[in-house]
């Protein structure tokens, strides 16, 4: 019996070592150029920030989004060219690259404005096809590159070797990237768990990319299912042994999220695309071979080169390679995703809201300038209801229309202000405000959270340039000094240079809505805020503390400490 | 069977003989549904009259020896059952079988058995029936008002096209279950994508599980067959010989396979598809069918609510007075107020014809009180009944006005025999979902 095996076997070995010298035809040989050069050009990040965040990070105070970004990138070659993406695809721009895209928007918006206010407020028009403007460059680069390689490779029969090493690189580049994606569900931040605010909404009144961000984000043991799958996927990918699978299950799950995308306007189809493509070409070395095995029932005898691990240089390179990619990308990621999760979820507020005001109110009395409006729930100057988050956030309820923040909230800004996941993509009157709380007056500043209804719809636009801003003492300096710093008002163990990084840098001058509010309570269950609202009138609001009782099961894993 | 390279015929060892006879006892009972729900069924059929839903009801059924719902207790006692026949089995003369042959034969009854359960729910998601749009009174009510499994089904109900692809996979590795050589792939898909429903109902507290690990199982032993060659091509990167086992058929067996593979995929497939695709387009079966008040559907505004001739101003919390009320497109009214709602919660898929069974409206969600109404249009009256079983017998006899195209008044008594008189108004009220996602929105 052994014999036959090892007959068997040594067959194999003569049959592949025949497979490894038979020279490739000439198409062969060229479409394995253009596929080479495709695929490091899809693989190998070409964004200056990209190498920027790289070569800056801190490693001694990382945050995970430090890693992220290493994680996440895609060909943008359109970028390279000075042009701009049609729309941010990516769930989470980095911050410098938001703040240059966004320029280079409002630039363009100004020569626009006298066309429709409303149409700045929209995702740029999108087709099918423009979408993937990046990987045609790529693919053209192929093109050129392969045609001038063929032009002076005359003598190489076959590439075994180059196609090895195309896949390796294929295969880690779509492992750590799913990677990345993968820990912001294993520790579920990516999808959070609906505010107060939001549970009080309407279904009808979200946008359909919110009912998707938020029917996961109601199961966090679902999110955190996700991405096991994903992260399990990714590792896969790293080993020879598993690659095929890995990359199988990777285009499966991918693929999947790529259609949710579509379906629900999420706006990373691209990016989750990019994987399935990824992921097809590593597993597309198994496929004739498994169907020849399972369809063709034939005997079959699989056959790839490998290069000479023996090499101590290659063998030390390669596990060095190996072992950084584990220890960053499952070691210290895993670390700052926990932190992540403990004290700074990124798409909610990190500040503790103030601990007496918590919870949901009705709004039992409601002046405005000293003149009472009853309830109605047709008055459109009225509160309807109020919620007091975890976090520092007020939003309440108001029967007027806004406009609705359309992005999916994403991104990781560290400032409260601009974490928007609470309200983007929430129509419905609701209104939220980020507010600074002075404790020891008892004084709220708060500040609207839609920019969008701000500016006529010019999400992220900033307008420094505009005009220079004036000193802004909104907040005088003795309430600075009661309101404390925001930079250092989350855990300490979640403290990090890109944090400090991003406060030291001047915020960006949006002239958003604000409301100075005095506040008045003896234990939360009734509230009375005083003070002048967005409108400049001077408002008397009581609130009245009510639990609610949810249909929804409440989370078994919430993020953040509060 | 054995991780060797051997040319058949294979070696079966006395415990691979042990092992494969309980498993080929334990699906054989598992895929034969037995339970009187099945002979309900079949019997209640109109073989004239196939609706999408008996066939739907049939490819669900799976062995059943206590009444309600789904439960893995059934599984056990398959188990037991399975041993002690094992255990005879091992000591009768049929011991030395022909096992290349029965795990053909098996696997013939896994796969077919699989295919079928797969390809009822394909279609009712392919033509997207199982998680329809939501209503309108589930489009007013409050997120934090749903259960998470009502939240998960209309979240897929905002998204047909996603639906019908879903359904379309779950088709198509229901088709390639139907061939020897193509099965392996088709249990593949069915594992991802079935694996994923199966954790999503434990995570959204769906009604399935049970019957989506039924599912796994199967696909996992029709797997099975062909994993260790896999494995051994894929990722120990050796020669691997293919399955050896032909199944011969001559003759009369020749012409009775085709005739019943043939029977099987016109019912389930073709029938069955079409019945879907009709049902689709004339009676959906999440929401009742009966036509409520004519152009009336929409949300209204509650302005006046008076009880006993008392008038009850707008109130940020009251217990009587209504806040809003929603007319269905269908014989629906549904009342949102302070008044707690206990909540109705049927959460596995069941395809009903009458439509006081339809409660998918109200299924899983508070928020609201929904009643089914006949419309007395001689006297213009509503007879109202409360569809939710916690609230049975709670009736409302209302007498209806229509000044204009946009005012409903209702006067008459309510569940407690009080009378009440309610101006309604409708609300011009639009939906973001409803609306195009290429400009800005505000609302």
């Amino acid at each position: 019996m052994s014999e036959i095996i090892q007959q068997d076997i040594e067959n194999g070995v003569t049959a592949q070592q025949a497979e490894a010298k038979k020279p490739w035809s000439g198409q062969k040989k060229f479409g394995f150029r253009v596929l080479f050069i495709f695929f490091l050009a899809m693989s190998i990040p070409f964004s200056a920030n990209w190498y920027k965040n790289v070569f800056t990070l801190d490693w001694s105070r990382p945050h995970y989004r430090d890693l992220y970004d290493i994680a996440r990138f895609q060909p943008s070659f359109l970028s390279l060219f000075g042009g701009q993406r049609l729309r941010h695809i990516t769930d989470s721009p980095s911050g410098d690259e938001t703040a240059k895209k966004d320029r280079a928007r409002k630039n363009k918006a100004e020569k626009a404005d006298t066309k429709k206010e409303n149409a700045k407020a929209l995702p740029p028009k999108r087709s099918f096809l423009a979408d993937y403007v990046d990987w045609g460059i790529a693919l053209v680069f192929a093109l050129v590159g392969a045609l001038i390689w063929t032009a002076f490779d005359r003598k190489s029969k076959s590439y075994h070797i180059l196609y090895y090493w195309i896949r390796v690189v294929v295969r880690y580049r779509a492992g750590i990237g799913i990677i990345g994606f993968g820990f912001t569900k294993l520790f579920p931040t990516q999808m959070p768990y609906p505010s107060l605010g939001l549970l009080n909404s309407n279904f009808g009144d979200f946008t359909a990319q919110k009912i998707y961000w938020l029917s996961v984000g109601v199961v966090p043991w679902y999110q955190v299912f996700g991405g096991v799958v994903e992260i399990v996927a990714g590792a896969m990918l790293f080993f020879r042994k598993t690659s095929t699978f890995g990359a199988i299950l990777l285009a499966a799950a991918l693929g999947d999220i790529t259609f949710v995308n579509y379906a629900y306007d999420g706006g990373v189809h691209v990016y989750a695309f990019y994987f399935v493509l990824l992921g097809l070409f590593i597993a597309a070395d198994d496929f004739p071979k498994l169907y020849n095995l399972l369809i063709l029932e034939r005997y079959t005898v699989p056959f790839r080169v490998y290069p000479n691990f023996r090499k101590p240089w290659l063998k030390y390179s390669r596990i060095t390679l190996k072992v950084l990619t584990f220890v960053i990308f499952f070691g210290v990621l895993t670390y700052t995703e926990i932190i992540n999760f403990k004290y700074d979820p990124y798409k909610q507020p990190a500040t503790a809201g103030v601990k007496k005001l918590r919870g949901n109110y009705r709004v039992s009395e409601f002046k405005v300038n000293g003149e009472v409006i009853p309830f109605n729930p047709l008055d459109s100057t009225r509160w309807q209801e109020a919620t007091f988050e975890n976090w520092t956030t007020l939003t309440f309820k108001i029967n007027r229309p806004v406009l609705i923040d359309p992005s999916n909230g994403g991104g990781s800004p560290m400032r409260d202000i601009q974490r928007t996941f609470e309200i983007s993509g929430v129509a419905g009157g609701q209104r939220a405000f980020h507010y600074y709380a002075d404790t020891v007056d008892k004084v709220l500043y708060l500040q609207d959270k839609n920019v969008m209804a701000l500016r006529g719809g010019r999400k992220g636009a900033d307008k420094a340039k505009e005009a220079k801003p004036k000193e802004d003492n909104w907040i005088s300096k003795t309430a600075w000094q009661h309101i404390g710093d925001e930079n250092k008002m989350i855990d300490k163990a979640a403290w990090s240079t890109r944090r400090d990084r991003e406060f030291e840098e001047k915020p960006r001058e949006v002239k958003r809505q604000r409301m100075v509010l005095k506040y008045d309570t003896t234990d939360g269950s009734r509230v009375i805020l005083s003070g002048i609202n967005e409108r400049k009138d001077s408002i008397y609001v009581v609130l009245d503390r009510y639990d609610r009782q949810y249909v929804l099961p409440k989370s078994t894993l919430s993020a953040g400490k509060y | 069977m054995s991780n060797t390279n051997i040319p058949s015929p294979s070696v079966w060892t006395d415990r691979e003989k042990l092992i494969f006879r309980f498993f080929f006892l334990f699906f054989i009972l598992q895929a034969i549904p037995l339970s009187v729900d099945f002979f309900k069924i079949v019997f209640g059929f109109n073989w004239f009259h196939i609706s999408y839903g008996d066939i739907f009801n049939l490819t669900r059924l799976s062995a059943k020896f206590l009444p309600g719902a789904d439960s893995l207790i059934n599984w056990i006692i398959v188990a037991i059952i399975a041993i002690i026949g094992v255990v005879a089995w091992g000591k009768s003369k049929y011991k030395d079988i022909d096992y290349d042959q029965f795990y053909y034969w098996l696997r013939v009854v896994v796969r077919y058995r699989l295919a079928i359960g797969i390809i009822g729910y394909g279609f009712i998601k392919f033509f997207p029936l199982q998680a329809p749009f939501p209503s309108i009174s589930n489009l007013n009510t409050s997120y934090g008002d749903f259960t998470d499994w009502k939240i998960f089904s209309m979240s897929l109900g905002i998204v047909p096209s996603y639906e019908a692809f879903l359904g379309a996979i779950e088709i198509l590795a229901g088709l390639l279950l139907f061939f020897r050589k193509t099965a392996t792939i088709g249990a593949a898909i069915i594992l991802v994508f079935t694996g994923n429903v199966f954790i999503s109902n434990l995570a959204y507290e769906g009604g399935e599980f049970v019957y989506a690990t039924y599912l796994v199982t199967f696909a996992l032993f029709v797997l099975w067959f062909d994993a260790q060659r896999i494995y051994n091509l894929v990722s120990l990167e050796r020669p691997t010989l293919p399955n050896s086992f032909k199944p011969h058929f001559a003759g009369k067996t020749k012409t009775l396979r085709l005739v019943f593979k043939t029977l099987v995929i016109f019912f389930f497939v073709f029938l069955y598809g079409f019945k879907t695709y009709s049902g689709f387009h004339h009676d959906p079966y999440q929401f009742p069918r009966t036509k409520g008040l004519a152009r009336a559907a929409g949300i209204y505004n509650v302005s006046e609510f008076r009880i006993n001739g008392r008038v009850l101003p707008y109130a940020a919390v009251d217990s009587i007075r209504w806040k809003d009320v929603v007319f269905e497109k269908w014989a629906t009214i549904s009342v949102r107020s302070d008044r707690k709602v206990i909540v109705d919660s049927a959460n596995y898929e069941q395809v009903f014809k009458n439509d006081k069974d339809r409660d998918y409206e109200l299924a899983g969600t508070a928020g609201r009180h929904y009643y089914s109404y006949t419309i007395d249009s001689v006297n213009h009256i509503l007879l109202l009944d409360n569809k939710n079983p916690h609230y049975k017998g709670e009736q409302l006899r209302l007498r209806y006005s229509r000044p204009d195209s946009v005012t409903v008044t209702l006067s008459g008594t309510n569940q407690h025999r009080d009378s009440i008189y309610v101006v309604l108004n409708k609300i011009d009220k639009k939906y973001p979902l409803k609306l195009s996602r290429r400009k800005a929105l505000k609302l």
